[in-house]
């Protein structure tokens, strides 16, 4: 009985310990970055539960169905004036449907994100979450719902 | 079928960038030729003897020179004017005191206020007590305890740092110009772009603000609507932030209104124009509160001192409840309207917006 | 009122440097300043004096040329298209391949560690860029093209003005002979 206490008791301090250092991203738009530089972005991301954002490594790429033709676009992230926050301006074609695919690392821990763009900008409410970089079959997911959204005109 | 040997494709094979079907005779070929093999291998380690090369940031002096580059390139309006100035001045130190012919001969526009922020800023060579004036042409001096606001025609104000000496070039509403000898000056400007310059003797500075539409009807009100970044909208101590997407309305004597966001619901809206510049009633704010979504805490968070102060309760909490209150933002600090505190929450707020 | 449509979003950055923000053309700058930069110093032997100016000028032409941009390219490749025609334009003015055995025009790269290992990495790095150097122009571009911004074979070709075929054929080409130079200077056996 008492290793079964002491068990459930370690469970739970892993669990708290692992629930303190969760590494995330968080997106906005510009305004949030509070810097000059954000206000052209399309958006705005940083990152949370890093000890020393400094030293996280972040990626981002664009993702997108041009004409039918799949396209991977590398993104250069802009580092803000605060630590941990990132400006992603747009430097993929205008046509076609993309999504932002962002991914980070902070010593052991990862994140990903996906971030839908639309007509008008992002799309906060469509953005997915991940605890390490997204997976190939849920950036086509996500590039296929903004497809089908765009053809619904939901997005307009 | 790679039947010749493969030197030129072996970068691409390595770099993933052959198509299936020649990625694939490429290995079956690798596995069969020794010499693409070594050359392979070659090409390979040359690909890691690259990365020996550092990135390397360009100096500042870079940007310098390209800014001023073109900024010569850009069609100079005010140089005919600036030339044309100091002729005036050359022939009043002749004739006249060169500031009061410039100034006679100068188109008549309105002069700025300048206020006296702390110890003795002078303008036009004369101290300051509480409030002056000064006029294009004239200079405004900070010693080292000294420092003082200058409000910009109607576009903003500019805060002159202790040491400090600034001249008013231009203060035509198309065209807002400071010349910075020394010192430092910090500016928040609220306009349309390319109106408020300062000239300074490595370049100009200009603000281009943001991009947003601003109406105002013959009595004075108005709607300020940003479509790209963000707007601080000012009037005498009384702040809007208006980003991207959001609106505000203005009216003469009180400044900018509660921005909102141009998608909020209609009943906020109108909820809101009901609650209107002044502190309103119960029941608009009461809609205001139950209409509103996690965006718009933009709305919330400016209500928040614009409401009487038994009604600040009811906003925080509403506020509480669309998202959490971040670390060290209190309720008590936040309902005496904590500079500090709304600070804090507003830049938490931001990523929501 | 101004109504943004959709589409004008999209190329909201090109577009403000095109109206002439200089906001959004600092933005621009920042993001690609380090790795054109880079490109032209190593390009260039290491000399910054010229790796400035081949900065200055692809900045340049960019901000009075972006209206031709039409957007049917992704903004890198076009970007790095400049950056080649300067690049091999300042090569054929200054014609002569300066060698780098004139450490004075060197760039002084600060590297953090200790003292051993920063004269160590140091030395690498000057072995690697006078090798890059010493490569003919054309393969020159493509790896430094290749390494410092990770452009797709597709983006290569474009940005170089030739076939995917040649940007591997290059790449293999400059690759190799990097490998053949250096081989003793970093321990590479067989």
């Amino acid at each position: 009985m008492l290793r079964l206490v002491i068990a459930v008791c370690a469970a739970c301090a892993i669990a708290v310990l692992a629930r303190a250092e969760e590494f995330t991203f968080t997106i906005g738009s510009p305004v949030a970055a509070q810097d000059f530089r954000a206000k052209v972005a399309a958006f705005v991301f940083r990152t949370q539960g890093c000890p020393d954002p400094a030293k996280s490594q972040i990626g981002a790429t664009a993702e997108g169905l041009v004409k039918g033709v799949r396209r991977s676009v590398a993104l250069n992230v802009q580092a803000m004036s605060k630590p941990g926050v990132y400006a992603v301006y747009q430097t993929w074609p205008a046509e076609g449907q993309w999504v932002v695919s962002l991914k980070g690392t902070c010593g052991e821990a990862n994140a990903g994100a996906i971030v839908p763009i639309g007509p008008k900008g992002f799309i906060r409410e469509s953005a997915k979450f991940f605890p390490r970089a997204a997976t190939q079959v849920e950036i086509e997911a996500s590039l296929k719902a903004l497809s089908q959204s765009e053809n619904k005109g939901e997005n307009k | 079928m790679f039947t010749r040997h493969i030197s030129r494709q072996l970068a691409a094979h390595l770099d993933g960038e052959l198509a299936p079907p020649k990625a694939q005779q490429a290995e079956i070929h690798l596995r069969q030729c020794a010499r693409c093999r070594a050359e392979s291998e070659q090409v390979r380690q040359g690909m890691q003897i690259v990365e020996h090369l550092p990135l390397v940031e360009p100096p500042e002096a870079i940007w310098r020179s390209i800014e001023a580059a073109l900024e010569a390139r850009r069609p100079r309006q005010a140089q005919p004017f600036i030339r044309w100035r100091w002729a005036a001045v050359a022939t009043a130190m002749l004739a006249l005191s060169g500031a009061a012919y410039w100034r006679l001969a100068q188109p008549p526009g309105a002069q700025w206020e300048v206020l006296r922020l702390a110890g003795s800023p002078s303008v036009a060579g004369k101290a300051i007590r509480g409030a002056g004036r000064i006029g294009a042409g004239e200079w405004i001096e900070t010693d080292a305890r000294s420092r003082a606001t200058v409000k910009v025609g109607e576009i903003g104000s500019v805060e002159i740092a202790p040491g400090t000496r600034v001249r008013v070039v231009t203060e035509r509403p198309s065209e807002h110009r400071l010349a910075l000898a020394r010192g430092e000056i910090r500016a928040t400007i609220s306009a349309p772009p390319k109106l408020f310059f300062v000239d300074t003797a490595a370049g100009t500075a200009v603000d281009l603000g943001c991009e947003y539409a601003l109406s105002a009807d013959e009595r004075g009100f108005g709607l300020l609507r940003v479509t790209k970044g963000w707007v601080s909208f000012q009037w005498k101590g009384v702040e809007s932030l208006v980003p991207a997407g959001a609106s505000c309305r203005t009216q003469p004597q009180a400044g900018p209104g509660i921005p909102y966001f141009d998608d909020a619901p209609e009943s906020l809206k109108q909820a809101l124009e009901s609650f209107g510049f002044e502190k309103g009633g119960y029941d608009a704010l009461g809609a205001i509160l139950s209409e509103s979504r996690v965006r718009d805490t933009l709305t919330l968070w400016h209500l928040l001192s614009r409401v009487e102060p038994s009604d600040r309760g009811r906003v925080f909490d509403r506020m509480a409840a669309l998202t959490p209150v971040p670390a060290g933002v209190s309720r008590e600090q936040a309902l005496k309207l904590d500079s500090g505190t709304l600070q804090r929450w507003r830049e938490e707020l931001a990523w929501t917006w | 009122m101004v109504d943004l449509s959709g589409r004008e979003l999209a190329t909201e950055i090109i577009e403000s440097c095109r109206s002439g923000d200089r906001d959004a053309f600092r933005a621009l700058y920042d993001l690609y300043k380090d790795r054109v930069y880079s490109i032209s110093l190593h390009f260039f032997h290491g000399d910054p004096a010229v790796a400035s100016d081949v900065t200055q000028q692809v900045f340049l032409k960019l901000m009075t040329s972006i209206r031709q941009f039409r957007g049917d390219a992704e903004f890198s490749t076009w970007l790095y298209r400049l950056v080649v025609n300067v690049c091999m334009d300042a090569a054929r003015q200054r014609k002569a391949e300066a060698t780098t055995s004139d450490p004075s025009r060197m760039e002084a790269f600060a590297v953090r560690g200790s003292q051993e290992e920063d004269y160590a990495r140091t030395q690498m790095a000057n072995s690697v860029r006078a090798a890059v150097s010493a490569l003919p122009p054309k393969f020159r571009i493509a790896v430094l093209l290749r390494y410092f911004d990770d452009l797709s074979y597709e983006q290569m070709a474009q940005a170089l003005h030739c076939s995917m075929g040649t940007v591997a054929s290059r790449l293999s080409r400059g690759h190799k002979i990097l490998a053949e130079r250096l081989r003793g200077a970093i321990g590479i056996k067989g």
